[in-house]
C-alpha cells in the first residue's frame, strides 16, 4: 500500500525493483502474486500501476487511518465519518479484509502523508496502525525519502550524535530539537554566523528570509555544479559529482547501504577530500580554548 | 615502552593471581620481558588486570542506530561528552553513540568488543560505524541462522554447499564468525509465526527444523576451524519454561563446541507469567558437566534501557506487554530485528526473576572460564554499568540487601538467597577478560604474558568494588595510555579482527543466480571490500595440521 507519495514519478525503479514486479520463491508469478493499493489526495501515474486506487479527500489522512485502526478491531465507525474522507463502507469493508488476509503487507508512505496537514501526526498514525496490523498478519511500514543521499546524511548522523537532524553543538555536545536547531529555523532566525553547505541547494528550495541571510553570511558551498545557492556563496569549491566521477556510499530508503563506483574520471576532488583538507588546516590552528580551560564531562544535562 | 612496577597482577591466563610483578611493554605495543628506559608507572597498592573484553554487545549497526533514532528522550537526559582538543562530542546512555562507547568502554577497562550481531546486507554500514568507535579492538558475528540460501541447502541434504555458503557470506560481510539467532524463528517471523519447538518443521519449509539448523551450523563452524565457535541465542527467549527448549537445544550441540549467548534469558521454569521462576540450576548443573560450552550472562540491571534483538518475534510479543514504542526491520532474506525501550523494574516479578537468574548462573557455574560477564548490553543493561555487577558477584552482603527490596512473592522463584559465593579478583579478572578472550579465540587479548597486546587496565585497590572498576586509575591500550587519572589522554583507532574460511572457489558462482533470484541489490556490490574496514587484522583458523 502506497500512502501519500507517487513512486511511478519520484521513485521509478521502487515498482520493478523492489515491490511488485520481483519474481521470488514464494511470490513466483511476480506481479500477479501481489496486491497493489494506492491512498492519494489525486490520481497520478502511479494509479496505472494500482490494483485499488482509494482517492482520499484531501487532509483527511489521519481520518481514513483512524477509521481503519478502528475497522480492523471491529469497533463502530458511523457512515457520516466514512463519508467525511471520501470513502465508503463497502469500499473500506473489502479493504479491510484483504489487509488482514494478505501473508506480508508493507505500507509505503511519502510527502503527500508527512508533509500535509497533521503533518508527523500522520505519519505516527500510519506507523500505529502497521503495528496493530501485526495482531491479525505480518505488516511494516516504510517512508519513501525524498531524493539524493538523505538517507545517509541522517544514518551517519545518527551514529555520530544520537539525533537524524535538527542538530547543535553549541553547548558543545550534540543537542536535538526539529522547529528550532533544524537549518531553515537557524537561518531565518539569522543564528549562524557561516554557512557551509554540502550535496545540497537550499538557495533554491528555503524560504526567502533564510536565503537573505545566507548572502549575508559567508557561505562556503561544494557542488559540481554552478547553482543557486553557489551563486550567493562567498566560496563555491567545484567538486567531482559523487557516484558519476567520485567513489563512496549512497543509503537506500531501507537504510541499505550501496558502493557508488565512479564510472569516470573528474579533474576535480572529491567532497570527502575538501572536507578532509579543510579539517586537517583546522587542526593546524590553535585549539579553539585556551589551555586550562577544557569543559569537563556533563552527567546530568540542564 | 613502558613499565609498570609494584602492582598485584591477576592474569589468569598465566596463573597469576594477585603477585607482584613488573609488566613490560615494548614500542609495538606488545608485553615483553623486559624494556630499556621509557616510562615508569609506578603501580604499588593496585591491582593489574588484563583488559577486559565484551564477547556479547551491541554497539554497531543498523539494529543500534535504529535504537538511537527510536530513543531521543534518553540522549537528552544522559551524559553528554563535550568536545575537548583529544575527544569528539558523544551521548552515553542507553544507545550511546559511536564515540562515547569507545570512551566509555575504555574508561571502564575494556579493550576489546564483540559485536554480535551482523546481518551480511548492512555489514557495510556496521564497519563504518566501528571505525567511528575509538580505543577499543573489534570483532564481528555474521547472522546466519536464518538465511534462506542457506537454510535451502540445508532442507536439501546439501551438507558441503551449506558449509561453502557460510563461509563465503563470512568473508563477504568481513567478519569473525557465526551468530545464531532463534534459528528459523525469525525466517518464520516473515510468515508472522515463530520456531519454539527444535523438532517442529519451520514455516515455509518441509522438514528443516531449528535442532537440524543447530547442529549443522555448530558442525560447520567447527569443520571451518572458525576461532569462535557457533554464537547461538536460542530459540523461545525470554518465555517462562524455556528450560526445555534450552537443555533439549545444547542435547542437539554434543560433541560440538558452541558459546550461548545471554543466557539468563533462556533459564525459567514455569508454565505463564504468573508462574515464572529461575531454573539456572538446571543449566548450571549442564555447564559444570559440559567444558565444551561457554556462555555469557545476559545480566538484568533495574532501570531503564532498550531491547534490540534479532528475534523479530519476541520483540513484537514485547510491544503488546509493555505498549511502548516498536520497531521492526526485515533484511530481506537473511534476518530481522526488533526494538523496544523497556524498565527492569524491582517492584516487577518477571522482572526480579531475570534480575536473580543472571547473577545466579555467574555463581553457580563453577568455572570462570565458562561463564562470562555480560548484560547483552543494552538488552539486560548498559555495557557501562557492569562494575555495579562485579560489586553483586564479590560481595554476598550486598547481594542480600538487594534481594531484601524484591517483593516477598519472590520467595521460592530464585535460588539466590541460598548461595554464599563470591567472586575473587582472580575470578572477576577470567569472566571479564581472559574468559572471553579465549572464547573468542583471540589468543593475544586477556593474557598479560610476553607476546600478548598490552592491553591493560589498573585499579587503586579499595574497598568500594563498583567504584574501583568504573574508575580505572590507568587504561592501556596496545602500549599507550589512553585513560590517566580518570582522563581520557589519547583516542588511538581501534582495530578490526577477520578470518577467512575456506570455501570451494566455484561457490561465488553458485551462489550468484540464487542471489539475483531474491534480493535487490546487485550481486557484485554485496561482498564487503576489504579496503573499507579500518585496520583489518587477518586471525587464523584452527585447522588441524
Ligand atoms: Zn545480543
Amino acid at each position: 500500500m502506497y500512502w501519500g507519495g507517487n513512486p511511478a514519478e519520484c521513485h521509478p525503479r521502487h515498482f520493478t525493483k523492489y515491490t511488485l514486479m520481483q519474481k521470488s520463491k514464494f511470490l513466483p508469478r511476480g506481479r500477479k502474486d501481489r496486491t497493489m493499493v494506492l491512498v492519494d489526495i489525486r490520481e497520478t501515474k502511479s494509479a496505472k500501476a494500482s490494483d485499488i486506487f482509494l482517492q482520499v479527500r484531501p487532509g483527511k489522512d489521519f481520518e481514513l487511518i483512524t477509521i481503519l485502526r478502528a475497522m480492523i478491531k471491529e469497533q463502530h465507525v458511523g457512515d457520516e465519518q466514512i463519508a467525511e474522507t471520501g470513502m465508503t463502507r463497502e469500499v473500506l469493508d473489502d479493504l479491510v479484509h484483504r489487509m488482514k488476509s494478505c501473508k506480508f503487507g508493507c505500507f509505503f508512505f511519502g510527502m503527500g502523508l508527512s508533509m500535509t496537514r497533521g503533518k508527523h501526526m500522520n505519519s505516527a498514525a500510519l506507523l500505529t496502525l502497521a503495528a496493530e496490523m501485526n495482531a491479525f498478519t505480518k505488516f511494516v511500514a516504510m517512508p519513501m525519502r525524498g531524493h539524493g543521499n538523505v538517507t545517509g546524511a541522517d544514518v551517519i548522523m545518527r551514529w555520530q550524535t544520537g539525533y537524524p537532524f535538527g542538530i547543535t553543538f553549541n553547548r558543545g555536545y550534540p543537542r536535538y530539537n526539529p522547529g528550532e536547531f533544524s537549518t531553515v529555523d537557524v537561518l531565518v532566525r539569522g543564528d549562524c554566523d557561516a554557512a557551509f553547505i554540502i550535496g545540497a541547494d537550499p538557495g533554491a528550495t528555503m524560504p526567502q528570509p533564510a536565503i537573505e541571510h545566507l548572502k549575508r553570511i559567508p557561505t562556503i558551498c561544494l557542488d559540481p555544479h554552478v547553482t543557486h545557492t553557489s551563486n550567493l556563496a562567498r566560496v563555491h569549491i567545484t567538486t567531482a559529482p559523487q557516484g558519476i566521477a567520485a567513489p563512496g556510499t549512497a543509503y537506500r530508503m531501507d537504510e541499505l547501504p550501496l558502493p557508488l563506483k565512479p564510472a569516470l574520471k573528474s579533474p576535480y576532488p572529491s567532497d570527502e577530500e575538501v572536507v578532509r583538507r579543510i579539517n586537517a588546516a583546522i587542526a593546524e590552528k590553535p585549539f579553539w580554548l585556551a589551555e586550562g580551560s577544557q569543559p569537563q564531562m556533563i552527567t546530568n544535562q540542564v | 615502552m613502558l613499565r609498570i612496577t609494584g602492582g598485584k597482577v591477576y592474569d589468569p591466563a598465566n596463573e597469576i593471581d594477585g603477585q607482584i610483578k613488573d609488566i613490560c611493554i615494548d614500542d609495538h605495543g606488545q608485553i615483553v620481558d623486559s624494556v630499556d628506559g621509557g616510562r615508569t608507572i609506578d603501580a604499588t597498592g593496585m591491582i593489574i588486570f588484563p583488559g577486559g573484553v565484551d564477547v556479547h554487545t551491541h554497539v554497531a549497526g543498523g539494529a543500534m542506530n535504529f535504537a538511537r533514532a527510536m530513543t531521543p528522550e534518553d540522549h537528552r537526559r544522559t551524559q553528554a561528552f563535550i568536545r575537548t582538543k583529544n575527544r569528539r562530542s558523544g551521548l552515553g546512555g542507553m544507545a550511546p553513540t559511536t564515540f562515547a562507547t569507545g570512551y566509555l568502554y575504555a574508561g571502564m577497562g575494556f579493550t576489546t568488543v564483540n559485536e554480535a550481531a551482523v546481518p551480511v546486507l548492512s555489514a557495510r554500514h556496521t564497519h563504518e560505524e566501528l571505525a567511528d568507535i575509538p580505543i577499543v579492538d573489534k570483532t564481528t558475528l555474521t547472522l546466519m541462522a536464518n538465511n534462506e540460501i542457506m537454510m535451502d541447502q540445508m532442507e536439501a541434504g546439501e551438507y558441503e554447499r551449506a558449509k561453502n555458503v557460510v563461509a563465503w557470506y563470512i568473508w563477504a560481510a568481513k567478519s569473525y564468525g557465526v551468530k545464531a539467532v532463534n534459528p528459523g524463528g525469525v525466517a518464520a517471523w516473515k510468515w508472522g509465526a515463530d520456531a519454539k519447538q527444535l523438532s517442529s518443521p519451520i514455516a515455509g519449509y518441509n522438514t528443516l527444523t531449528p535442532g537440524k539448523i543447530v547442529t549443522m551450523l555448530a558442525t560447520i563452524c567447527d569443520d571451518l576451524g572458525l576461532p569462535h565457535p557457533m554464537h547461538l541465542h536460542c530459540n523461545n527467549l525470554g518465555a517462562p519454561g524455556n528450560i526445555s527448549t534450552t537443555l533439549d537445544t545444547l542435547k542437539h550441540l554434543e560433541g560440538h563446541r558452541a558459546h550461548i549467548a545471554h543466557s539468563q534469558y533462556h533459564a525459567y521454569g514455569g508454565d505463564g507469567w504468573d508462574t515464572m521462576c529461575s531454573a539456572t540450576a538446571q543449566l548450571a548443573e549442564y555447564f559444570n558437566t559440559h567444558p565444551n560450552i561457554t556462555t555469557d550472562a545476559g545480566a538484568v540491571l533495574f532501570g531503564d534501557t532498550v531491547t534490540i534483538t534479532a528475534d523479530g518475534p519476541w520483540q513484537h510479543l514485547l510491544y503488546k506487554l509493555t505498549g511502548r514504542k516498536w520497531g521492526n526491520l526485515d533484511v530481506e532474506n537473511e534476518t530481522g530485528c526488533g526494538i523496544v525501550p523497556y524498565t527492569y523494574r524491582p517492584s516487577n516479578l518477571v522482572n526480579a526473576v531475570q534480575w536473580a537468574s543472571g547473577l545466579e548462573l555467574m555463581l553457580l557455574i563453577k568455572n570462570p572460564w565458562q561463564v562470562f560477564l555480560s548484560t547483552d548490553h543494552p538488552n539486560g543493561g548498559c555495557f557501562w554499568r557492569y562494575p555495579e555487577i562485579i560489586q553483586l558477584l564479590m560481595c554476598a552482603d550486598f547481594r542480600k540487601e538487594c534481594i531484601a527490596k524484591l517483593p516477598d512473592k519472590i520467595k521460592g522463584r530464585i535460588t539466590l538467597p541460598e548461595i554464599d559465593r563470591e567472586y575473587t579478583l582472580y575470578e572477576v579478572a577470567t569472566s571479564m577478560s581472559a574468559g572471553p578472550a579465549r572464547a573468542l579465540g583471540l589468543t593475544q587479548k586477556g593474557n598479560l604474558g610476553v607476546g600478548c597486546d598490552a592491553d591493560i587496565v589498573i585499579y587503586e585497590e579499595e574497598d568500594d568494588v563498583a567504584r574501583m572498576f568504573s574508575h580505572p586509575r590507568y587504561v592501556i591500550k596496545a602500549g599507550e595510555i589512553v585513560i590517566e587519572d580518570g582522563d581520557i589522554k589519547e583516542t588511538p583507532e581501534g582495530r578490526e579482527f577477520l578470518v577467512k574460511p575456506n570455501y570451494a572457489p566455484e561457490t561465488h558462482e553458485f551462489m550468484r543466480p540464487l542471489f539475483e533470484d531474491c534480493y535487490t541489490m546487485q550481486f557484485d556490490n554485496y561482498p564487503v571490500e576489504l579496503e573499507r574496514i579500518e585496520n583489518p587484522v587477518m586471525q587464523p583458523l584452527k585447522l588441524e595440521k
